[in-house]
């Protein structure tokens, strides 16, 4: 496999990142996932998180280096995911479960497998134009498609940020399948939560990856989805992929997996810490210090107890 | 939160004089273990290692940690000394006692004695809304007695739900994991933050603006919570959507028949929203609860508990 991949996260103008994005691949098989925690919701992050690691380690357990069938595999890990979900708000009491969306996708033999559940979405790309993509499972977004509401309407939309199928619902979450989907050297999947395509103009996604390739493309859309979501930005995520022909030498910023062992994978996952706004940095702790603290606790455990 | 899931100690591993058996639990912050001593006597050992800042892998002894992680594994550690030293100086029969702490395989380690029992968690799952006035009461009084002692070293826990409620065999409850106890540090480090428990925690635990507004009434509001648990077999609204709009049902208006009065507007008071209006001490509260005439039947509930659960493990 070769191809370049792009991912980045930013908070937008909101206190908490709920986003979880990551990517994974072996020899042979790629994984990308995107999830958006639902605010409202208690633990909206916390549900994001766990669908994002639930598929991730699946994809790492199973891809050896190929999955055996990737639509069963998005088909299994989503479900359990939601499981994860809901077996995590009972373990804690939690009055209801955490909810995310999640977009999922598998590429492997050059074909690319997805699932989704929410309005995170994917979009595949030719030749600067948008050959499939995902349907949102919000109401607003079916009523655009049916002629009832128009695109404008839908933006100030009071119900455009509901979705009817989640990871962590009280309902079984209904989740939609790609085709199988074959790649040519420079197509682009990108997957994305609201947050990234919700104020972007219709062809701005279109247009700009048409200029070149998403290493350079990427930032751009980023500034401006986050720029265009004003004072209340939401958070905005994103991976983009380009598939490289394997002739293609342009840059050194491509992946070729040839030399990766069958059984390694690569992992790029946004830590928790990390997705934090307004981390700062810590005092650290020497050496001296953490003896100190050991041999006071040991004195105190040898005076305090009879 | 973790990115991947640490890989415990396998059982047979020795960890110094400790012998590991088996893994108890995995959190976000460390991993608990069963072990033995070198006596032979069973121990709980704690490890520091949050996921979200150090990797164990399958077949690694030592966790991997990211240069750019160092310093916040390092400044954990402080989070984890403070529960140790805090522990260190309590010694109680209702709180978990500190045997040891110590430094190996690159992180550290805080030694426990092995319980006993069950958690009161486990209890209400067990006995679904069939938890008696009785009960409650003997536990509950038992474990203020330790919560006392806590706030007398100026410790708050901050994290009192059921399922750190530890019964054990003989009856005596214990109160167990310190580590949201903390309170000075979690200021400056957000990251390392405990997730509290929604339901048990108290409405100023939400905010971290409202940190100052944290007291020994903190505690006894979660206090009450596990209470209305106790009853209810379910945790309460939390806090935070209370403060949204109040849907919990009072104590005093849901179980008129089964409890006594004055349990039930013990634990409404001890789950008031103003934290003013709460007990402000456990003192306080204590008296509540012993104060006044109680219908308790005569022969020892509490020797009643011990049968029960005694035959249960039987």
């Amino acid at each position: 496999m070769k191809f370049t991949i792009y991912q980045e996260s930013r908070p937008g103008k909101r206190p908490a990142n709920e986003d979880r994005i990551a990517y994974t691949y072996s020899r042979d098989a790629l994984l990308m996932v995107v999830a958006d925690g639902m605010g409202g919701h208690l633990h909206g992050e916390v549900a994001a998180q766990i669908a994002v690691q639930y598929v991730t380690e699946a994809f790492q357990r199973e891809a050896r280096p190929l999955l055996k069938d990737p639509f069963l595999f998005l088909s299994g890990v989503l479900g359990n995911a939601h499981h994860a979900i809901l077996d995590y708000a009972a373990d804690r009491f939690l009055p209801e479960a955490p909810r995310t969306t999640c977009v999922a996708c598998v590429v492997q033999d050059s074909i690319a497998y997805w699932a989704h559940v929410g309005d995170s979405r994917l979009y595949a790309m030719r030749d600067g134009r948008i050959i499939a993509q995902t349907r949102d499972h919000s109401r607003v977004q079916r009523m655009v498609e049916d002629g009832q509401l128009s695109p404008e309407e839908a933006l100030r939309h009071p119900a455009r940020n509901r979705i009817y199928s989640c990871l962590g619902g009280v309902s079984q979450p209904q989740i939609d399948f790609s085709k199988k989907t074959p790649l040519l050297a420079g197509d682009v999947l990108l997957l994305c939560t609201d947050g990234f395509w919700g104020p972007l103009a219709a062809d701005a996604i279109e247009r700009t990856l048409a200029e070149g390739n998403v290493l350079q493309a990427l930032p751009r859309l980023l500034r401006e989805a986050e720029a265009n979501g004003g004072d209340n930005a939401d958070n905005l995520s994103v991976i983009a992929l380009g598939w490289e022909d394997s002739y293609d030498e342009d840059g050194l910023a491509g992946v070729s997996t040839q030399t990766m062992p069958v059984d390694a994978f690569t992992t790029q996952m946004e830590s928790f810490a990390k997705a934090r706004k307004g981390a700062k940095a810590l005092p650290d702790l020497s050496e001296e210090e953490i003896e100190r603290a050991i041999q006071e606790i040991n004195a105190a455990i040898r005076k305090y107890s009879k | 939160m973790t990115t991947q899931a640490n890989v415990p100690l396998p059982p047979g591993y020795q960890l110094e004089e400790y012998r590991i058996e088996r893994q108890l639990s995995l959190g976000g912050f460390s991993i608990v273990y069963l072990a033995t001593d070198d006596k032979g006597e069973l121990v709980v050992i704690k490890e520091y290692l949050p996921n979200s800042l150090a990797l164990r892998t399958a077949g690694h002894t030592l966790p991997s940690i990211a240069e750019e992680n160092a310093a916040t594994f390092r400044y954990g550690m402080k989070c984890f000394f403070e529960e140790g030293r805090a522990l260190a100086r309590i010694s109680h029969p209702n709180v978990v006692q500190v045997l040891n702490f110590f430094r190996a395989n690159e992180t550290v380690y805080m030694v426990m004695r092995y319980e006993r029992g069950r958690t009161l968690q486990e209890q209400i799952h067990l006995r679904k809304g069939e938890i008696r006035e009785g009960f409650i009461r003997a536990v509950f009084a038992r474990l203020l007695n330790g919560l006392r002692e806590v706030h007398a070293h100026k410790l708050l826990h901050l994290d009192i739900k059921p399922s750190n409620i530890y019964l054990r065999t003989d009856g005596q409850p214990v109160l167990i994991d310190f580590g949201a106890a903390r309170q000075t540090l979690q200021n400056d480090a957000p990251l390392l933050k405990p997730m509290y428990t929604p339901g048990f925690a108290a409405p100023e635990q939400y905010n971290n603006a409202r940190h100052e507004l944290l007291g020994p009434w903190t505690d006894i509001y979660s206090i009450g919570a596990s209470m209305y648990a106790c009853m209810a077999a379910t945790a309460p609204q939390a806090a935070d959507k209370r403060l949204e709009r109040d849907q919990l049902v009072p104590a005093i208006r849901r179980w008129p028949d089964k409890y006594s009065r004055q349990l039930l507007e013990t634990v409404d008071v001890c789950m008031r929203l103003n934290y003013l209006e709460r007990p402000q001490s456990v003192f306080a509260l204590q008296k509540m609860l012993t104060g006044k005439a109680r219908s308790l039947p005569k022969t020892g509930l509490f020797g009643g508990l011990r049968k029960r659960v005694l035959a249960l493990i039987k």
